[in-house]
């Protein structure tokens, strides 16, 4: 359980943003997770109320984006969704493979004015 | 009513710890010192291992450790006793070093002259795995009796590590450990896993993981 620490990292780096573009309320902040992740999108969401008491964000909505991640195959060279299979290529059954992305943590967007 | 618009962001949140990590990599691979992360679950042999380790290279090789541990010291004294210079880091509670916890302990350790730092991570095969500490390599130690299922179970600590150490083999006869079984699971996560069987206490199997390791260092060094 290390969402809370990461979750205040968000709260930060959003409040930084609020300062650069001169923002003064933020309605929601929109993050991206990958499949890899192991930031479990549930306990972000339960952790998030915690983390933003006090602060700017003490009324800013969640919003979490779950990203698929694909991995090339080493044998055929074809894309697949690697958690999907399970990491076996569904083209040629190779589990050489290069996974492209899957443990992103991203603040992806935030809806503010 | 306010004039709400979207702001794309796309900003990481690893991100700074990423980009620490790899500074840090650089600066070791600069000064010439290799640092090894050594990750595994809490009793599974970490500090024997280390122990054994550097009775075996101590001679040919100047080396540090850093322990991490969320309170006490017993394993920074059992360390110190090898003669290996040794710092006892506490997280606070938390379950993982990142880059930053890293370059403190290495500044507070003096890499002055050291060929290898083991940094002895929080025993935990969750948390360590997600953040990037700087480490030239990553290693993990699997012990018998905790089962041969664990690449299934921790699947990301399986994946970012260079090498697997099996430790406990003098155990095999009394757990139901399938070391091919463990082994094909962890080199479907991760093809170029090195897969080294050892018993930290008899000392079997510790001059293939010596014999690794070096070939790491000089490696790093080249």
């Amino acid at each position: 359980m290390h969402e809370l620490g990461v979750v205040i990292e968000v709260i930060k780096t959003v409040e930084q943003l609020m300062k650069e573009h001169q923002l003064t309320e933020v309605a929601t902040i929109v993050l991206q997770i990958g499949e890899l992740s192991s930031m479990i999108p549930r306990f972000v969401q339960d952790c998030y109320p915690a983390a933003v008491d006090g602060t700017l964000l003490e009324k800013t909505t969640l919003e979490i984006e779950i990203l698929t991640t694909n991995a090339l195959c080493q044998g055929c060279g074809k894309v697949y969704p690697v958690v999907a299979h399970q990491g076996v290529c569904p083209h040629c059954g190779s589990t050489r493979r290069e996974l492209l992305g899957g443990r992103e943590f991203l603040i992806k967007e935030i809806i503010a004015c | 009513m306010n004039d709400f618009r979207i702001l794309t962001i796309k900003a990481s949140v690893f991100a700074d710890n990423d980009a620490r990590a790899d500074e840090l990599r650089k600066q070791l691979k600069d000064d010439k010192v290799f640092l090894l992360n050594l990750m595994s679950s809490p009793g599974s042999g970490k500090t024997t291992t280390l122990e054994r380790t550097i009775e075996t290279i101590g001679e040919e090789l100047s080396i540090g450790v850093m322990e991490a541990d969320i309170d006490s010291d017993v394993d920074a004294r059992t360390i110190g006793e090898t003669g290996a210079k040794v710092i006892q880091l506490h997280t606070g509670g938390m379950c993982h070093l990142d880059a930053q916890m890293t370059s403190q302990g290495l500044a507070g350790l003096g890499t002055e002259g050291l060929d290898l730092v083991v940094l002895e991570n929080v025993g935990n095969l969750v948390c360590p795995a997600e953040f990037d500490t700087g480490a030239s390599k990553n290693a993990m130690i699997l012990s018998v009796p905790e089962g041969d299922d664990k690449p299934l179970k921790y699947p990301l600590m399986f994946t970012i590590c260079d090498v697997l150490l099996i430790n406990k083999i003098d155990a095999m006869d009394f757990f139901d450990f399938d070391l091919e079984a463990c082994t094909r699971r962890a080199r479907a996560l991760n093809p170029d896993i090195q897969v080294i069987p050892i018993c930290a206490k008899t000392g079997e199997g510790i001059d293939r993981w010596v014999t690794w390791l070096k070939e790491e260092i000089k490696n790093w060094n080249a």
